[in-house]
């Protein structure tokens, strides 16, 4: 009984991390039907940025914020000035279907070089702000602490926030009507690009935030986020790649099934768990289990 | 028309090669590499490939400047019979393929007399087979390894380990478990590759059976997947824990089963369980305290030996400003004074097939910080043979069981497990090998 | 067009000569380069098929290049192959893989395809530690053999690897441009471009597409097996994620639809490291900074290549070239 608990209290606690990357990688694309790969490297450059503050005052949660601002004009920046004037001139020939991808591959390759020649290749550690000794209930200490606390209600806070910003204000029906139809959005007086710009600042501060989350458990590198993005990845497609909550019940499903193999079976296969999930998500319900009309295919 | 182009492009590509292939084939062939390569009048030419920054290279990165600094302080005191040691040092991220490429670079363009102190098993044995070592007479001084394939001397003849194998300690730390908590449940956490499979099968050879065997991928390691490891050890009631795997693994176990109240006897490996770069990964002093690990070298922390006092030494005056000393500097230095004693005993007149002579017919005499004794032989090229047990009090220093330093000697087969009585001998004047 | 295919044959033969001229020339380390080259270049033309003539993207090719060196290698120890018949395992064996991953890559498109084969590079060498007969970590080594001994004693072991190397480059390469050049090719460019109007005159697309996985694959798997070659063996660490990284990267470089274009983008990956190489040591830098170094500037260039010159630096100059020509 006790190892079901823990179990379920690890997966939700992680899940809510994959949650926040997948809702990064969903504000993306819904925005621009791009998979943004670099947002590995936006975010672990934030959490850079949040550790530097970490360190230099000492306090944690001034670093959030921060690296989340800075998450945010990093994403502005990188639609502003590679991704709109590459949709310009790649939209011809071979490299037509796969230059979006190939150039966040590249933004990827320049922040993990960035990052590391700023701030070396060695391990950075940042101290959870709050304690991280696991819960006792009655006689058993559980494996949920007030640092699981924070993540899951700050992930909560940011998934509400955003959600509440594209269903009920008129910046969230600019940002969905821009990624739908560009054309006729752009008719009726939206400014497209910025509001494309927005999309990413916001997906910046997502990652941003899921960066400086996860770190206290783990620790700061340059290559430490790769992981998270395609475990991000996998729960935005179990969720849909349409819809926020789908990326939120992506991530904690994804979250929930590491916790549970890793628990009943073996951490051996945690490389090998996120890809044959998603490989049967494909196969079987392409538009994931939340997800709606649009189909997967060119 | 455009397919006309296509083929035309391809004989302009062509043309392009052939250009280049003539105005480089104006160069001279370069013969193969000799028995004197990298010798000269005045100087030894050594190489080594490790990993000197990204994430791999954790406490690894200290170990090539201390050789440096070692070889350095030899060359201030005479050098080696009248010669200088000049190290190159490249940086191969751990990774297979950069270890092949630039061990190649080392041997043919730095035109290195051996190799010393490579790290990394998979990385050896590329380099071994891709270079074909053996085949060419290169030698490969004190591979950083444990694997207990190495000291065949049939199939790696011009290999040399130093360090004891993961077999070995696991049969010594089986026999110790035995010993000292005897009829207590035992668990073990193990990185899930060779480096802990060696492992396993190595307590399993001293008898113990544990009775949660937990296996994690490399690189898999954090907080959430060690609160897992936890958590399986719990349900087993094991209250003797063994933390096979590199240090960044052991930090998130020692963390997270503080951070869960579960307190078991924790038994880190002698990779992972080095006090100074866990303390760097967040595992506060007071936290090691009553954990036990096993070491060969003397603790850095040991002042009163004699080897640790002139390491101390040398680190300050030779060695990169600032370098903090730990067990990292000491295991470098060890194995540069290693290197000096074999290119000193293959004498004046050096060449690659006397130093592999030297180390094999001299090897065991060879002065040493290492409390176990070098095993090198005609017939075998293991190294170091044993370990000693210590239990790190609350400051994080490692104090050895007794108190004083008491080595288990095994080998990396069934053979058993014997309480060693050789000793040390003392340092040659000055630290310098004769 | 028998016309056409003479002279590339020609081409390739005199391309052949000249390969073995510059390998009597040259020092070991660029042998060794050399080889390294060849490998790439096989590799680079995979993605060159794959997304250049059939425009799916694969960010897993490195994996698949695993599979390759792996089948290689337990042919070698199972059956006791000799090379050349280890190495056309390596192409069967991947492209057997690549059929399956093909039938589920034709219906997935751009982000979906490039996140799955993602998770596969990530996933496929961890598997390899899964199992103790694929050797783990250390993983398992395959043996190179040695030059024959008519070629002397002294025959170098580097130039043997470059000379069994570049003749895999040289055949596989041939062999697909004519692949490209066939009704083969045309169809993949036709589904690329309007897979609608492909089906419209007959292309069964989901079947080219399958077609194209299934040869890239393959292609892919002999680039592998000449990585094991050159390595001595294969490891799950010899085949990371930034392998199948570097193979894109060095396909866009140089025109990701042009076969040729593999030799200079193989050409630009190795000689990046050497060029930062010799730049590390003129100007003393510092470690951190050299490392980097080689993975920043390959990323601006893959960065103002895909931005600026897309199609190729030759597709740039056709384009301007055909400018020229309608303002004349």
């Amino acid at each position: 009984m006790d190892q079901l608990i823990s179990a379920i209290l690890i997966g939700l606690s992680q899940g809510a991390i994959y949650s926040l990357m997948a809702l990064a990688l969903v504000l993306v694309f819904r925005s621009t039907r791009v998979i943004n790969f670099a947002q590995a490297g936006q975010a672990v450059v934030s959490t850079y940025i949040g550790w530097e503050v970490v360190t230099r005052t000492g306090n944690y949660w001034l670093a959030l914020p921060i690296a989340a601002i800075a998450g945010a004009i990093v994403g502005a920046a990188v639609e502003s000035f590679l991704m709109r004037p590459l949709s310009k001139r790649a939209s011809k020939g071979a490299i037509a279907p796969v230059a979006s991808v190939i150039l966040t591959l590249g933004l990827l390759g320049v922040l993990h070089s960035g990052a590391a020649i700023i701030w070396k290749g060695d391990q950075k550690l940042l101290e959870s702000p709050v304690s991280a000794m696991g819960i006792t209930v009655g006689e058993t200490v559980y494996p949920f602490s007030q640092t699981d606390f924070l993540i899951i209600g700050t992930a909560l806070l940011v998934m509400l926030t955003f959600s509440f910003i594209f269903q009920k204000t008129n910046l969230g029906l600019a940002l969905r009507a821009s990624a739908f139809q560009p054309e006729i959005a752009r008719l009726s007086g939206v400014r497209v690009d910025r509001i494309r710009a927005i999309g990413w600042a916001f997906a910046g501060a997502a990652g941003a935030i899921a960066g400086v989350l996860v770190t206290p458990g783990s620790a700061l590198s340059p290559n430490s986020l790769d992981l998270l993005l395609v475990f991000g990845f996998v729960a935005a497609v179990i969720g849909g790649l349409e819809s926020l909550i789908g990326a939120a019940l992506g991530g904690i499903l994804l979250g929930l099934t590491l916790s549970f193999v890793g628990l009943y079976i073996g951490t051996s296969l945690t490389f090998v768990v996120p890809f044959v999930i998603l490989i049967l998500v494909l196969l079987i319900k392409p538009s994931g289990l939340i997800g709606g009309r649009k189909s997967r295919n060119a | 028309m455009m397919r006309f182009t296509r083929s035309k492009k391809g004989m302009i590509g062509s043309a392009i090669v052939a250009a280049a292939a003539l105005a480089v084939s104006a160069l001279p062939a370069q013969a193969a590499s000799t028995e004197t390569q990298g010798v000269t009048a005045t100087q030894i030419t050594l190489g080594i490939s490790q990993p000197t920054n990204g994430p791999a290279s954790y406490g690894y990165n200290k170990v090539a400047p201390a050789m440096d600094a070692y070889f350095k302080y030899v060359n201030a005191n005479g050098g080696v019979n009248g010669r200088k040691i000049k190290l190159i040092v490249k940086n191969d991220g751990y990774k297979v393929t950069d270890a092949v490429n630039k061990t190649v670079e080392l041997i043919s363009r730095d035109k290195v007399f051996a190799l010393v102190g490579s790290l990394g098993t998979a990385n050896n044995i590329a380099v071994s087979n891709a270079v074909d070592l053996a085949g060419q007479g290169i030698p490969s001084l004190y591979v950083n390894s444990g694997f207990s394939g190495f000291a065949n001397k049939s199939t790696y003849k011009t290999m040399f380990p130093l360090f004891p194998t993961y077999y070995m300690e696991t049969k010594v730390l089986g026999e110790y478990i035995k010993k000292n908590f005897p009829g207590k449940k035992v668990g073990i956490i193990y990185q899930d590759d060779d480096f802990g499979d060696d492992a396993l099968a190595g307590l399993k050879q001293a008898g113990v059976t544990p009775a949660a065997s937990i296996p994690y991928a490399s690189l898999s390691q954090s907080a959430a997947t060690a609160a897992t490891w936890v958590s399986k050890l719990k349900t087993a009631d094991a209250e003797v824990v063994i933390m096979y795997g590199v240090t960044s693994a052991a930090a998130f176990a020692l963390g997270t089963a503080y951070a869960l109240g579960y307190k078991p006897q924790w038994i880190i490996d002698s990779v992972g369980g080095v006090s100074a770069t866990l303390q760097l990964l967040g595992i506060q002093a007071p936290l090691l305290n009553g954990v036990i690990t096993s070491s060969f070298l003397p603790a850095s922390t040991d002042t009163t030996d004699e080897y640790i006092k002139l390491f101390q030494t040398i680190n300050t005056k030779y060695n990169v400003a600032g370098t903090k000393f730990d067990d990292n500097v000491v295991t470098g230095m060890n194995t540069a004074m290693m290197t000096v004693a074999a290119l000193k005993a293959a004498g004046k007149n050096l060449t690659r097939s006397g130093v592999i002579k030297a180390i094999e017919t001299k090897g065991k005499t060879f002065p040493s910080a290492s409390l176990a004794q070098p095993q090198f032989s005609t017939t075998s090229h293991v190294g170091y043979n044993g370990f000693w047990i210590g239990t790190y009090d609350a400051t994080g220093t490692l104090k050895p069981e007794t108190g004083k330093y008491k080595i288990y000697t095994t080998d990396s087969g069934s053979g058993a497990v014997k309480v060693s009585t050789w000793k040390r001998p003392a340092m040659p004047a000055k630290g310098l090998p004769k | 067009m028998h016309n056409h295919r003479a002279k590339r044959l020609i081409g390739f033969i005199l391309l052949g000569f000249i390969l073995f001229l510059i390998g009597n020339r040259v020092d070991d380390l660029r042998l060794y380069q050399g080889a390294s080259v060849a490998m790439y270049v096989i590799g680079i033309a995979s993605i060159v098929l794959l997304t250049g003539f059939s425009g799916q993207i694969s960010l897993g090719n490195g994996a698949i290049m695993a599979l390759g060196g792996f089948s290689a290698t337990l042919a070698q120890s199972t059956w006791g192959l000799p090379l050349p018949l280890t190495f056309v395992v390596a192409v069967l064996g991947a492209a057997l893989f690549g059929s399956i991953l093909g039938v589920a890559a034709a219906r997935l498109s751009g982000p979906y395809l490039a996140g799955a084969t993602l998770a596969l590079a990530v996933a496929l060498p961890s598997l390899a530690n899964q199992f103790t007969f694929l050797g783990g970590e250390q993983g398992l080594p395959f043996d190179s053999g040695s030059a024959p001994t008519f070629l002397g004693e002294d025959f170098s072991r580097f130039k043997w690897f470059y000379w069994i190397s570049a003749l895999a480059a040289l055949l596989m390469t041939w062999l697909i441009s004519n692949v490209l050049q066939s009704r083969f090719g045309r169809s993949w460019r036709a589904v690329r471009s309007n897979s609608t109007a492909a089906e419209l005159v007959g292309i069964h697309a989901a079947r080219s597409k399958v077609l194209a996985f299934t040869l890239a694959s393959g292609v892919a798997g002999l680039a592998g097996a000449v990585l094991a070659l050159n390595l001595g063996g294969v490891s799950p660490s010899a085949y990371p994620l930034s392998l199948s990284f570097a193979l894109i990267t060095g396909a866009v470089l140089a025109g990701i639809s042009t076969l040729s274009g593999s030799v200079i983008g193989a050409l630009l990956l190795v000689g990046m490291s050497e060029l930062v190489g010799s730049l590390t040591s003129r100007f003393s830098l510092e470690d951190v900074l050299a490392e980097n170094l080689k993975e920043l500037l390959v990323s601006v260039l893959l960065i103002l290549a895909v931005v600026f010159t897309p199609n190729g630096p030759g597709d740039r100059i056709r384009e301007r070239k055909a400018l020229h020509k309608k303002t004349k």
